[in-house]
């Protein structure tokens, strides 16, 4: 049944939120053929993403979805069948009014963060009963059953296989970056917050005995970078080298662009939620740069993550990949379980495949949003 | 107005016009700083029971209920009775009291909190502090006086804790109702 859908999101920081939702907007109409608002706050994070997009227009659809303008104030709205407060931002007060006004009201749901802790499961989909008379749903992502699942796109894993096994269109994708990739050097991707120890984890890798060459995407980390390099402000299409470790600096690339680029690699440093899902679904070793918290309250959160993850792997390559982690999340030098972790990485490859289709057996967290829709309406 | 973080057990909030009893509250940390907060909740009127999950700074509001203290008196199966200082009555049930029964044993005489609704007890609050006696207890071990080592020690109601291990048979220990954590050993 098609039914109208709003989509609320207001960007904090970096370009989960609206990465989260443009991949669930898109979704929702091209393969569950819904109709999809998106409200964004920020409509210039949204055009670094879609760069289609005019981020000076308050309406414009695409990929079936209506990028709205969430302005302030709000202008009055008929709220939808549907309505999704992402990561728990706060709707119009007019909109929550209107909302409850429907000759039948809107189905509310609040679409939370991201975590493998098991209290996840048991808050999953519990009611919230909200002062409007209404009634929120929490929707919780996750990696187990009894949890909303994760994002993942029809024909996802197909697309990738096809592409990772096809030499010639991995070097086509990296040739439109800039890159001439090598057939002996190991490929890095590193899209991170800030790293104050970062040349602890690069030295190894430029005094190794191995090429590596790092792609690193325009962010945050590019002033530690810079520093480790001893150059000045870094811009896309850079490129450096020290010993055996070329640096490329790339620029922002669009969603599907960027998983090709995890695809390549051989492994991938990514952070807080969308960039850490996609790279599971490359099926590749990742180093995950947790989203930090007050009271490092992150840190649970990763260790429950670890411990999920780390169940099959061999006992001294899981701890060396806890190590490395918790060093990387905390911003402090890796030690030689760094340097482990990069020789086995053939094992660790293996694992992460397992891993994926482990995943991949959940069913889909837009497809899980629509059957939880349909059981309330 | 209350946040949702605010609530404990025991506590009740109106929620669109009903009155709840919170009978239990986990807290935890959601992304970004933020966190949510599950309750499992009783509707006072129906006796409908409900789990819930609101963020934790979701305004509620407190419904500030009526106490009285009362002493325990007995059990009349399904029901526990207590009294207060003017020798009324008040009977609640055992799922009412599901946060102390640990605690309630014949012949107590701990002056308790009864919380009405609608001159209905719907929960009975203890001491922060109580006394009990151990019924049983394995012998204690000798040398031991630090009371770092715990053992487990039954009280005269059946329930069990842990106590230090040189903890004896008959011996008065205070405990904290708060955690139901023992504290010390104490003269009767």
């Amino acid at each position: 049944m098609t039914r109208s859908w709003d989509v609320f999101c207001a960007v904090v920081d970096n370009f989960g939120d609206v990465g989260v939702t443009w991949r669930l907007a898109r979704q929702l109409v091209e393969e569950q053929g819904q109709r999809v608002r998106l409200w964004i706050d920020d409509l210039s994070a949204f055009a670094r993403l879609c760069p289609e997009a005019d981020a000076g227009l308050a309406r414009q659809t695409l990929h079936g979805v209506e990028v709205c303008r969430w302005a302030q104030p709000w202008t009055d709205t008929d709220p939808a069948d549907v309505v999704i407060e992402a990561f728990a931002c706060r709707l119009p007060e007019a909109y929550e009014r209107a909302m409850a006004q429907r000759p039948r009201p809107s189905l509310w749901l609040n679409l939370e963060y991201l975590s493998a802790e098991d209290w996840v499961s048991d808050c999953h989909g519990l009611p919230s009963p909200q002062a409007n008379g209404l009634f929120k749903y929490f929707f919780f992502p996750g990696f187990t059953a009894g949890t909303g699942g994760l994002l993942r796109e029809r024909g996802l894993l197909e697309r990738r296989r096809a592409f990772q096994g096809d030499g010639e269109a991995r070097r086509t994708f990296l040739r439109g970056l800039g890159i001439e990739p090598r057939p002996e050097e190991l490929l890095i991707s590193l899209f991170s917050y800030e790293q104050p120890a970062l040349e602890a984890w690069l030295e190894p890798l430029a005094n190794g005995t191995r090429p590596v060459r790092l792609l690193v995407p325009e962010g945050r980390l590019l002033p530690d970078l810079a520093r480790w390099l001893g150059a000045g402000a870094l811009r896309a299409g850079d490129h450096h080298e020290r010993g055996q470790l070329r640096v490329h600096i790339l620029p922002f690339v669009s969603q599907p662009d960027f998983d090709r680029l995890l695809w390549c690699c051989d492994l991938n440093g990514v952070r807080g939620e969308d960039s850490f899902v996609r790279a599971q679904w490359a099926a590749r070793p990742l180093l995950w740069h947790i989203y930090p918290q007050e009271d490092q309250a992150h840190l649970d959160k990763l260790d429950a993550f670890l411990a999920r993850y780390c169940v099959d792997l061999d006992l001294e390559l899981a701890q060396a990949l806890r190590s490395v982690w918790r060093a990387w999340c905390l911003g402090e030098a890796p030690g030689h379980a760094w340097t482990l972790l990069l020789g086995h990485l053939p094992a660790l490859r293996e694992h992460a495949a397992r891993w994926c289709a482990q995943l991949a057996a959940q069913e889909d967290l837009a497809s899980q949003l629509c059957g939880f829709v349909a059981n309330r309406t | 107005m209350k946040t949702a973080q605010e609530f404990r057990a025991g506590q009740v909030a109106n929620i669109n016009g009903q009155p709840w009893v919170i009978q239990k509250a986990e807290f935890n940390k959601s992304g970004r700083n933020a966190a949510v907060v599950k309750m499992k909740l009783k509707n006072l009127l129906t006796g409908a029971g409900t789990e819930t999950v609101f963020k934790a700074d979701d305004k509620l509001e407190p419904i500030i209920l009526e106490r009285k203290e009362v002493t325990y008196s007995y059990f009349a199966d399904p029901l526990y009775v207590f009294m207060d200082s003017e020798f009324n009555q008040y009977e609640i049930e055992k799922s009412d009291l599901e946060g102390v029964m640990a605690f309630i044993e014949d012949g107590m005489t701990d002056v308790c909190e009864a919380v009405f609704y609608n001159d209905r007890v719907i929960s009975v609050e203890l001491p922060t502090t109580i006394v009990r006696q151990i019924a049983y207890t394995e012998p204690a071990v000798r040398g031991d006086t630090s009371g770092k080592v715990m053992k487990t020690a039954r009280l005269n109601n059946g329930a069990e804790l842990q106590v230090s291990a040189f903890c004896e048979i008959g011996d008065f220990i205070e405990i904290d109702t708060r955690t139901g954590e023992y504290k010390a050993r104490v003269k009767a």
